[in-house]
């Protein structure tokens, strides 16, 4: 399991994470949620290791992330964010081989090629592995990004251990088929020993796919809720200033939010 | 053409041109040698075998002025290309290399204050770096100058290429008044030799240029092939380059420094030599892939073949003067330059190759 414990992030005299402990579920769809300044994004760069906090610390099971060399947080979590553009053209398969440069040193394995050609098929990007990565749509390039993570945390096969998966927005700017592609995958993770933490944009489609979920607001994480049915209406209205009403789909009794201001 | 070849054969293949190229660059100018008299010469030279007294004059010239020029300007040309590949993967940017970024101007301006304040009570501090205290000098201020082009260009871990522009415009400024300062305060023999120093000339080749030179390129180069994973990592940002373990602070003042200490070094020597860096590994990309595992070798190689057949033009073209490198390269290279940011500016700076 990946825990934050009591830690602040502070900019001279600007908090923007206030104590903030939260332990993430293991093997479950994590999202953090809240309006914009929240905080979120900082919470996930610490919790990725990316950010050093100015007090507390994480955890990643039994061993702080401090103790880890960056290859080896390298091995132990992956982070996919916004759709990354690249200057220079570099083939879909180079740019999925990246997730595998912690594992390796001048030259790739074959278990290295097997893994990135692995990771290809799970997102349906094979026929195209060969072409130019700035070519594609920016729907099949996070496809290209989501199966580079997928390389870089591989769990698939046995002997696997906990590995993490951080998302942070990845699914803006793509269109609704993506968006249910890349999360589907994400959640296919969850079997292999993998814990997902996600901060999505879209609210709805984050209450449709979490399985417990964070809901911060100025620096504190204000709710924690292990269904999206738990959490309650007025915080959320609260929160982000909206009014929001829970309807419950007649076809399979799944709640639905709805928003207005 | 390279497209179909593996790595490992194109490295081959421009090895084989470099080799002739060598062979040409050496043979052709005032003083022509043949393959067949020149592998005499240097037999000779090594003394495997008996010099033939006769023919002292022609092999004082090839040993003493022409293979030192030759290989002066392969290494050159070899710095330019890694340093420009370098600094185009720290960039993430084609257009980048060492004459914009302010490496070069830098560079001139610190080997010139050792050149003209150099013997004066002044700087006697100096001296007992003897003949390191030029490259030294340049060394340090072209890190400098480097150094901030960089940090004024960056915000957030993205590159903004108009303010690398103007950055670099203003450094380049700076250190060229810098150096034309000291042109003017110099006495006349190092005033001309700052002039022309800032075109670049392999006139002055001798062989402890070539051993300052092949020294620091080969552990640079060496080096530098470490980062070959790295710099491909970068290309996706500073964040992501960091979730995949690399460390981009460190990274960046370590290519900074590796790339520094070969261009200051070549710069020290032969002068400033513009564009070589952009052209070199844009074209290698353009040719075969912008991996970066392959750029770092390739560019070395191909930058010592372009810098040979450069130096043979700028022997040829108006006998019996020499037309300085920078010159040749400018008017060669600008108009790529040129060229590569309009193609990226019209592309809405999602870059060349988008």
């Amino acid at each position: 399991m990946a825990d934050v414990e009591r830690v602040s992030y502070r900019v001279g005299e600007t908090v923007i994470l206030d104590d903030v402990t939260v332990s993430f579920a293991p093997n479950r769809f994590n999202v953090i949620l809240g309006p914009n300044g929240a905080g979120k994004s900082t919470l996930l760069k610490v919790a990725t290791g990316l950010l050093e906090p100015t007090a507390g610390a994480v955890r990643y099971g039994d061993r702080p992330i401090r103790a880890y060399t960056a290859p080896a947080l390298a091995r132990k979590r992956a982070v996919l964010s916004q759709r990354v553009e690249l200057a220079f053209p570099l083939s879909v398969e180079d740019v999925v081989l990246m997730g595998r440069y912690p594992h390796y040193g001048r030259t790739p394995s074959r278990r290295d090629r097997e893994i990135v050609s692995r990771a290809l098929e799970l997102v349906g990007m094979t026929p195209k592995r060969r072409q130019q990565y700035p070519t594609l749509s920016g729907g099949e390039q996070q496809k290209v990004q989501l199966a580079r993570v997928l390389a870089q945390i591989w769990n698939y096969d046995e002997p696997r251990e906990p590995k993490y998966l951080f998302l942070d927005e990845p699914t803006t700017s793509l269109d609704v088929h993506y968006q249910l592609h890349l999360l589907d995958v994400a959640r296919g993770l969850l079997d292999y020993q993998c814990t997902v933490i996600a901060i999505l944009h879209d609210i709805t489609m984050a209450l449709q796919y979490g399985d417990v979920f964070f809901l911060m607001e100025n620096g504190r994480v204000a709710h924690e809720a292990h269904n999206a049915a738990e959490i309650p209406v007025e915080l959320v209205e609260r929160v982000f200033q909206v009014r929001a009403s829970r309807v419950t789909d007649p076809a399979d009794g799944q709640g639905l939010w709805r928003f207005s201001l | 053409m390279l497209r179909r070849l593996s790595y490992g054969q194109s490295y081959i293949l421009l090895g084989v041109l470099l080799a002739a190229a060598l062979v040409a660059s050496a043979g052709i100018g005032a003083f022509t040698f043949s393959p067949e008299r020149m592998f005499r010469y240097i037999g000779e030279g090594f003394g495997w075998i008996p010099s033939v007294a006769a023919d002292e004059l022609g092999r004082n010239v090839f040993l003493k002025l022409r293979l030192p020029r030759v290989l002066v300007a392969g290494l050159t040309g070899a710095v330019l290309g890694v340093s420009g590949t370098l600094m185009q993967g720290l960039f993430r940017n084609p257009i980048v290399e060492p004459g914009l970024v302010g490496t070069s101007a830098g560079a001139a301006f610190g080997a010139a204050i050792i050149f003209v304040f150099g013997e004066s009570t002044a700087l006697s501090f100096a001296t007992p770096l003897g003949s390191l205290a030029v490259p030294v000098a340049a060394f340090v201020v072209s890190f400098a100058a480097t150094m901030i082009v960089y940090r004024l260009s960056t915000s957030f871990g993205k590159v903004n290429v108009f303010t690398l522009l103007l950055a670099g415009i203003a450094i380049n400024a700076v250190c060229a008044a810098g150096t034309g300062f000291l042109s003017y305060v110099a006495r006349d023999p190092q005033a001309r030799n700052i002039t022309f120093w800032n075109l670049g000339t392999f006139t002055t080749a001798d062989w402890r240029g070539v051993e300052l030179i092949g020294l620091f390129f080969l552990i640079c180069f060496v080096w530098s092939l470490r980062y070959g994973k790295s710099l491909n990592a970068l290309m996706l940002g500073e964040s992501e380059a960091a979730s995949l373990g690399v460390n981009p602070e460190r990274l960046i003042l370590q290519l900074i420094i590796v790339n520094t200490i070969m261009v200051a070094v070549a710069t020290a020597m032969v002068g400033v030599i513009a564009f070589v860096g952009l052209v070199i590994p844009h074209v290698m990309r353009m040719l075969k892939s912008a991996d970066y595992n392959f750029l770092l070798p390739a560019s070395a190689l191909f930058g010592a073949i372009t810098m040979e057949v450069i130096d043979i033009a700028a022997r040829v073209i108006i006998p019996p003067a020499e037309l300085p490198i920078g010159i040749i390269t400018a008017v060669i290279g600008a108009p790529v330059f040129l060229w590569i940011l309009l193609r990226q500016t019209r592309n809405g700076g999602v870059g060349f190759y988008g």
